[in-house]
C-alpha cells in the first residue's frame, strides 16, 4: 500500500511537467456537454477550480496551487483606491491573514482556494459546495433580483441568469475583506462596495472557462476581469476540512504537542 | 528508478516556483528565512485537519534526543495527491526539510520528506514554501 501510494506521488511529479494528454487515458470522460431537462448546461459534479493546475494525472489526480489575481489585469486605481486595496502589514494576524485564525476567506477568495468545489444544479438554483472551510453558495437562477437591504457577509448575496450556455452570477453584499491570498508586499483588500460577476461556460465536456469580474468602485476606476479554468474530476468527492481541529501554530505561536512534552 | 527520482526533483522545483509566490497561513506561522533540515525517526503522526503534523526524534551530537514537530498539508489535499496516511509511519527514518516556526520553537513546516531509501515526497500544503 505504501509503495503504491508513493508510486502515485512520483507519477504526479512526473505529470507536473508533462502534458495532460499523455497521462489522461485512465480518466473517465464523456463525449458531450450534459444538459438539464430545460436544456441548460449541467455543471453538476466535483470540480477543480482556479486553485489547481488542471493537468489530470493517473487516478484522476490534479495538483493544487494557490491562485491570485494578476496585477496585469487590474484597472487604474481611483484617488485613494490603492491605499484601500494594498494594505500594509500591521503584524496583527487578524488583519494580515485572518484565515490563519480560521476566519473565513470569503468570496471571491474562496473560489480561488486549492480545494475542490462540488456543484449541484436543480431547476431554478445552482448550489456551490466549497471544500475549504465548508462554505456554500445557494444561487437562484430564476431571474429574481438581489433582495433590498442586503446585510454584508463574507460570501455575499448571489443571483444568476443564463446568457445562452453561459451561467452568469452576480454577487454583492460583501463585507470589506481580503480579496485573495496575496500578502506581499501588501495584503489585498476589497471594499464593501465590491460587486463580482462570474461567467461559467463549458469549453469541452470536461472543462469550463471561469471568468471573474471585479467591480469595486471605491478602489478602481472601472471593472476588470480575469480568466480562470475549471476541470471536472469524475472520481472526486469532497473531503472534510476543519480549520479549527488542530490549528496549532496560530499567529506564529506553535503550541507544544504531547509528543514534545 | 533513478530517472524517476530525477524527474521528481524537477517537479518539486517547478512546484516551488509556484509556491514561492503563493501565500497562506504559512507567512503568519513560519519564517521562510529560517530553513530547518533534520534527520531522525518518526515518533508520531497526527493525520488531522487543517494540516497533518508529524514528530521526528532527532539525536544530537551530545546524545540528547530532541523532538521536532512538522506541519504538512491538509489530509484531503494529500490524499487527492496520492499521499495516504500510511505513507509516513512511526519508526520510519526520514530527512525533513521545512521552515522554522516564528516563535522559535522546535516546530516547522514540513515540505520535503526523504526516506532512508532515497524516496522523496512533498508533504506540504499548496501554499507552503518548498525548500530548495
Amino acid at each position: 500500500m505504501r509503495k503504491s501510494s508513493l508510486s502515485v506521488l512520483l507519477w504526479l511529479d512526473v505529470f507536473v511537467i508533462m502534458t495532460a494528454s499523455a497521462w489522461g487515458q485512465a480518466v473517465p470522460t464523456r463525449q458531450s456537454i450534459p444538459r438539464t431537462a430545460d436544456g441548460k448546461p449541467d455543471f453538476t459534479g466535483v470540480w477543480a477550480g482556479p486553485g489547481f493546475t488542471h493537468r489530470v494525472g493517473p487516478n484522476d489526480t490534479d495538483t493544487p496551487r494557490v491562485s491570485n489575481f494578476d496585477p496585469k489585469n487590474f484597472a487604474p486605481f481611483k484617488a485613494g483606491g490603492e491605499a484601500l486595496f494594498m494594505q500594509k502589514e500591521t503584524g496583527e494576524v487578524l488583519h494580515d491573514d485572518p484565515t490563519a485564525k480560521c476566519l473565513p476567506d470569503g468570496f471571491p477568495r474562496e473560489a480561488l482556494a486549492p480545494y475542490a468545489t462540488q456543484i449541484l444544479q436543480h431547476p431554478g438554483v445552482v448550489i456551490f459546495l466549497y471544500e475549504y472551510m465548508h462554505f456554500f453558495r445557494v444561487v437562484p437562477t430564476d431571474g429574481r433580483p438581489h433582495p433590498k437591504d442586503v446585510e454584508p457577509t463574507f460570501m455575499g448575496d448571489s443571483v444568476a441568469h443564463w446568457e445562452g450556455d453561459t451561467l452568469v452570477i452576480d454577487t454583492m453584499g460583501l463585507r470589506e475583506w481580503t480579496l485573495d491570498a496575496t500578502t506581499r508586499p501588501a495584503i489585498r483588500y476589497h471594499s464593501d462596495a465590491l460587486h463580482v460577476i462570474e461567467r461559467i461556460q463549458y469549453t469541452d465536456p470536461m472543462t469550463a472557462s471561469y471568468q471573474i469580474t471585479i467591480d469595486d468602485p471605491k478602489i478602481f476606476t472601472r471593472a476588470w476581469s480575469q480568466d480562470f479554468g475549471m476541470k471536472l474530476h469524475p472520481s472526486w468527492k469532497l473531503y472534510e476540512q476543519v480549520c479549527e481541529e488542530n490549528n496549532r501554530c496560530e499567529d506564529g505561536k506553535c503550541t507544544a504537542a504531547d509528543a514534545q512534552k | 528508478m533513478k530517472t524517476r527520482f530525477g524527474v521528481c526533483a524537477a517537479g518539486v522545483l517547478l512546484l516551488s516556483a509556484v509556491a514561492v509566490f503563493a501565500h497562506h497561513a504559512f507567512q503568519a506561522e513560519y519564517d521562510a528565512t529560517k530553513p530547518v533540515k533534520v534527520t531522525g525517526v518518526v515518533k508520531k503522526v497526527e493525520w488531522t485537519n487543517p494540516h497533518i503534523w508529524f514528530y521526528v526524534d532527532v539525536k544530537e551530537d551530545s546524545g540528547k534526543i530532541t523532538t521536532w514537530g512538522f506541519s504538512g498539508g491538509p489530509p484531503g489535499m494529500l490524499m487527492r495527491r496520492g499521499i495516504t496516511r500510511d505513507v509516513l509511519k512511526p519508526g520510519d527514518t526520514v530527512k525533513v526539510e521545512g521552515f522554522r516556526a516564528k516563535d522559535g520553537s522546535n516546530n516547522a513546516s514540513g515540505g520535503n520528506v526523504t526516506f532512508a531509501d532515497g524516496r522523496k515526497v512533498f508533504a506540504g500544503a499548496a501554499e507552503d514554501v518548498v525548500p530548495q
